[in-house]
């Protein structure tokens, strides 16, 4: 998912610019390794820096692939299985290329009851694809998501890194025209 | 409603930045805690009655005080700022509108438990949150609060609900799976990179400086008997005004409502979460009950992370279970036998039964399986899970073998 | 030292003992899934619960620390519920395909549901569907519905083999065992996951549909693999030879010892017995003239060899023994070169390519008893009897096992050697280019096919047992031996391995005092000074 540093259109533009091309080869730029370094110098264990790094992987190459859990396991000394175990094993590493947008409503008690069913079917049908898929254009990755914790306004979902609170059919309409 | 506490600077448009903090009194407990004994910083939170306000509840004083008195290496401060028990929402507000609260109290108890390096474990999701926490962080080391002697590591998690069990938190930290540690060794004798380690909640280590500025007379005067001060109650679901509400712990649900406006939809009331997904339900007519650990848990539920849920009279409660079972299916980490299979197994009988599809031995097979699987696992996660599938088949079983052919 | 009860009987442990162990030393059975007491503590199956008094509910045995006073139940009411349901939730989502599960017979999901499970099952949903049938690496392959997620395979490659191929993806009840996609489970030690798989979740390639598992017999043996010695068990198929074509090696498994190899062995020693049911299995003796093999009797050999012995002065004799041939057959052979002097004696020939050695078990010397053969002087290098045959001094040269031709030895001077050497004896189980070239073919039985010990590099004498009977008319070479010296004129005095072990034990003073009983099933080390 897109959720993190430093921006969603960084990481929408480097996509564009096809520095994901799964061509291309896997690798970070001298100044992230340089930050790799500092993260694992950071905690009393480097392999404490796995999870930030792999956020950092993420934004760079759009998305986890099994040839970036291998990189990133080359960067920690460690067996890619369990680097494979850590990325299958939290919801926002994506395994493969999400869209441009990510849009994941919350489908927890406090959404359920302020709507969040309604919520989904407009989007199913707005997008045309179920939860967990993608549009065929590669625009929106559309997701039903666990308790993201804005209860209090109920139904919500999260699109891209922003909590887009207290939605209604035609605010989810507004939200997708603003999605490209 | 009682003080408001842990909320005092939110309604300040720049709460969030070191100035306002100041302006409002901010880092003058840091300021006398440094000049006490680290002993004496534990007694004041002792005294103070401050239980964990993140789920367990347990005596933060006395957690403190297991750190090991031998031991000379290392010893860690780690925030669980992993926010996720449906229905909660009270730490996403302290990280965004007071984060400056937050650092302040790790300060102090980084100083209580002679502590050089503190973790803030952030949840994935929260972005802004973490943008905010991150940016006060680094005011804090430009004023030279941080970095003289006490280090703040801000980590973001990655979408694991687990990773807010403490023990599931620190695998995490670790770079590991959120799988929780098997207990013995305690995270205060061995924790994060194997060295001694405490665990506290966001909105606790929030009650901190005001303990110490205030004296911890003051705080335990805010609440019961048994616990101290004010907490933020999440309160969503279907009342008129969904929010995050500071009182007293020794308020009770009833006036808790109240304050949230009362019940929406219908107007009457069926039933209550009042401690998060994981507590178990309580009906329209036990909800005169104070919302401390021990009043929760004399009602056969519990005040866990002070989510309130509410649900009127049109709500269906097959639903609402349906709801958390997918929950806990998808958020089991899959490390115990009993929680891992059984999770998943409860919410396809549950998922039948709202479906129209279920068998009349269903209700029973879920009640025995869950008390069965009760208390034998790593973590509480899975006593979490059969809090609701127990209460809500109990509470309002007629409901269940309404949707059950031939019941 | 804490003392404690287990069930009612005092027991005294060492600090840090766990509760299962504890049990065990009482004979009493806690059962459990994740636990091994050769891997880190894992806490996860939640199956070895056990009423400790004072608390408040079961705990699980596996991280309970035996302490001073403390009181142990393990067939409480609710300890046998708690199971129950443990076996109950074990079970949810497993295929229960027992009846094409090569691992019925010898799996803990049977044995334990018969004792502890025995309810009456509920679960009527459709069950998580995972990867079947799928190969790991060469001798591994996983059915992942079957894995009860014990994570057991997962430490050992973590904790062991330091290779940490394997992983538990995803989680809640998708969680699966499995390899980085594109990756091999082939680190040396790789099988041993299937040994230490309580279900059938892992299981072997090579045994895998051979034969059900209540057929086999099994004999206590040790892996002649190398000189590391490891304990193992032979799996012999004696009672369907249908259901593998004949072969009757089913397989080996490791056979814990404390002091050698504990719970492993290596994939090489592991599938190391092919040779036994081999095709080259020499089955008669039998004679070469002009170019042509014909069948003899023993009794044609061994009056051929031992008229040879008898006719030939020391100098026209060579023997080359070899570090594969047991304590006793070498004592037997060291009497027989004793009493004919035979004067060009060697047992090391030098591999072609040096052996694989690692940290763990592996040694580079790839024979079972090199250092048996040393302490009876058997141990020199066998260039030196090559040599004295290319000059011509020999007469009669007897190898035992060696392919010659097959090692570091330069290849003129080995074929120069068998041509110009009137009588070229050669006594093994199988044939080889050696073999081919010799005079006399003396057929040896297998190791698991007699019995016998084995001296270690570290100087432990062990005991290899019978598993089968010997292939044709093969025989034991302490046996063909013992055949040889009697028209030599010494009596017969052995009828058993055990009688040359005596004689071995009495004149030999690195055996001093060693007898079978005391070698028993562990093994014994060498007198004192003998043992580096």
């Amino acid at each position: 998912m897109s959720h993190g540093q430093p921006s969603t259109s960084n990481r929408a533009s480097a996509v564009r610019a096809g520095l994901s091309d799964p061509a291309t080869t896997i690798s970070f730029s001298e100044a992230q390794l340089g930050e790799v370094r500092r993260l694992q110098s950071l905690y009393p264990d480097a392999r404490g820096a796995l999870l930030p790094v792999l956020h950092m992987a993420q934004e760079t190459f759009g998305y986890i692939s099994l040839e970036a859990e291998e990189y990133v396991a080359t960067l920690f000394d460690l067996s890619p299985a369990h680097v494979h175990e850590v990325v299958t094993f939290y919801t926002l590493y994506f395994r493969e290329r999400p869209g441009r947008h990510v849009v994941a409503v919350c489908h927890n008690l406090s959404c359920h009851l302020a709507g969040a069913p309604g919520i989904i079917a407009h989007l199913k049908d707005k997008l045309g694809i179920d939860p967990g898929a993608t549009t065929e254009d590669g625009r929106v990755t559309f997701l039903t998501v666990e308790c993201l914790c804005a209860c209090e306004a109920a139904p919500m979902a999260q699109v891209d890194d922003r909590y887009e609170l207290n939605l209604t059919p035609e605010k989810i309409d507004r939200l997708l025209e603003g999605l490209r | 409603m009682a003080e408001i506490v842990l909320m005092r600077n939110f309604s300040h448009p720049d709460s969030h930045t070191l100035n306002a903090y100041r302006a409002n009194g901010g880092y003058a407990a840091w300021d006398k805690a440094r000049e006490m004994e680290p002993a004496a910083i534990t007694e004041a939170v002792k005294k103070a009655n401050l239980r964990g306000l993140g789920g367990a509840g347990f005596p933060t004083g006395m957690k403190w005080s297991f750190i090991p008195k031998t031991h000379t290496g290392p010893v860690y401060l780690v925030v669980n700022a992993d926010e996720g028990e449906p229905g909660t929402f009270k730490d996403r507000y302290l990280l965004e509108r007071d984060p400056h609260a937050l650092i302040e109290g790790m300060l102090i108890a980084a100083r209580a438990i002679r502590c050089t390096l503190g973790f803030v474990y952030i949840r994935g999701e929260y972005v802004q949150p973490w943008r905010r926490f991150s940016a006060a962080v680094q005011e804090a080391y430009d004023a030279g609060l941080l970095g003289r002697g006490f280090d703040v590591i801000v980590h973001r998690g990655a979408g694991a609900y687990i990773c807010g069990e403490e023990t599931g938190l620190l695998s995490s930290l670790e770079g590991k799976k959120g799988w929780p540690k098997i207990k013995p060794p305690f995270p205060a004798i061995k924790g994060a990179f194997g060295q001694p380690t405490i665990v506290n909640n966001v909105e606790t280590l929030c009650c901190v400086p005001p303990i110490i500025t205030r004296g911890a007379e003051w705080f335990a005067g805010l609440g019961t008997k048994t616990q101290g001060g004010t907490r933020m109650y999440s309160v969503s679901g279907r009342v008129k005004k969904p929010a995050v509400y500071e009182a007293s712990v020794s308020i009770t649900l009833r006036r808790l409502i109240e304050t949230a406006g009362g019940v929406s939809g219908t107007g009457r009331l069926k039933a209550v979460v009042p401690g998060g997904g994981s507590a178990a339900i309580l009906t329209a007519d036990e909800i005169d009950v104070a919302m401390d650990v021990d009043g929760l848990k004399a009602a056969g539920s519990m005040i866990g992370s002070a989510g309130v849920v509410v649900m009127d009279e049109s709500v269906s409660i097959p639903e609402a279970l349906m709801v958390l079972a997918r929950f806990y299916a998808h958020e089991s980490c899959g490390q115990c036998t009993p929680c891992r299979e059984s999770t998943g197994w409860i919410y396809k009988m549950v998922h039948r039964i709202v479906d129209g599809r279920g068998h009349k031995e269903d209700l029973d097979t879920i009640l025995d399986v869950a008390k069965r699987g009760a208390g034998t696992t790593i973590c509480a996660f899975y006593d979490g899970a059969v809090g609701p599938y127990i209460s809500y088949i109990e509470k309002f079983r007629s409901e269940f073998e309404a949707l059950i052919p031939h019941a | 030292m804490p003392k404690l009860t287990v069930n009612g009987k005092g027991v005294e442990v060492p600090a840090g003992t766990n509760l299962i162990e504890a049990a065990r030393t009482v004979g009493v059975e806690v059962p459990h899934y994740c636990y091994h007491p050769g891997l880190s503590i894992a806490g996860q199956c939640r199956l070895c619960m056990v009423d400790i008094e004072k608390t408040p509910r079961p705990s699980i045995a596996c991280n309970t620390v035996a302490a001073d006073g403390m009181v142990v139940q393990t067939e409480t009411e609710r300890v046998r519920e708690t199971r129950k349901s443990m076996m109950e939730f074990h079970l949810i989502n497993h295929p229960l395909d027992c009846p094409v599960c090569d691992q019925a017979g010898e799996c803990w999901l049977q044995i334990y549901y018969m004792k502890h499970g025995l309810y009456d099952p509920r679960m009527k949903d459709e069950k998580v569907h995972k990867p079947k049938a799928v190969p790991l690496g060469p001798h591994v392959i996983l059915d992942a519905e079957r894995c009860i997620l014990c994570s057991r395979c997962v430490r050992f490659c973590d904790e062991i083999t330091h290779t940490g191929e394997l992983g538990i993806f995803e989680r809640g009840d998708h969680s699966e065992i499995g390899l980085f996609p594109g990756r091999e489970l082939d680190n040396k030690y790789s099988a041993n996951v299937v040994d230490i798989c309580p279900v059938g979740a892992l299981t072997d390639r090579d045994f895998r549909f051979q034969v059900r598992v209540w057929y086999l017999d099994t004999a206590k043996s040790i892996c002649p693999g190398c000189a590391r010695g490891c304990n193992i068990e032979v799996h012999v198929n004696r009672r369907r030879p249908h259901h593998a074509e004949g072969r009757r090696v089913a397989r080996l498994k490791p056979r814990f010892n404390a002091e050698v190899n504990k719970w492993w062995l290596c994939d090489a020693g592991r599938y190391g017995f092919g040779f036994v049911d081999a095709a080259e299995r020499l089955l008669m003796p039998a004679r070469r003239q002009g170019g042509t093999s014909t069948e003899a009797t023993w009794d044609e050999a061994i009056a051929a060899v031992a008229g040879a012995l008898r006719r030939l002065t020391p100098d026209q004799m060579g023997i080359i023994a070899s570090p594969k041939m047991s304590n006793e057959d070498l004592f037997a052979l060291r009497r027989l070169i004793d009493l004919c002097g035979v004067r060009h004696v060697a047992g090391q020939v030098p591999p072609r390519v040096p052996g694989d050695e690692d940290d763990f078990l592996i040694r580079a010397d790839k024979n079972p008893n090199s250092r048996g053969a040393e302490l009876l002087g058997l141990g020199g290098d066998a260039r030196t009897v090559i040599e004295a045959a290319g000059r011509r001094r020999l007469k009669l040269l007897w190898i035992f096992g060696h392919d010659l031709l097959a090692s570091a030895l330069p290849e003129p001077d080995v074929l120069e050697a068998l041509r110009v050497v009137d009588t070229v004896v050669f006594t093994g189980s199988n044939a080889n280019w050696t073999s081919a070239h010799s005079h006399w073919v003396l057929p040896a039985a297998a190791w698991v096919e007699r019995e016998g010990t084995y001296t270690s590099f570290e100087g432990r004498v062990q005991r290899f047992r019978q598993a089968i009977e010997p292939l044709g008319q093969s025989l034991a070479e302490w046996e063909i031996v013992t055949r040889i010296l009697a028209p030599l004129g010494e009596a017969p005095s052995a009828t058993r391995a055990e009688h040359w072990f005596r004689q071995l034990a009495a004149s030999v003073p690195a055996f001093a005092g060693l007898s079978y009983q005391l070698i028993g099933d562990s093994g014994r080390p060498l007198a004192e000074a003998a043992r580096t």
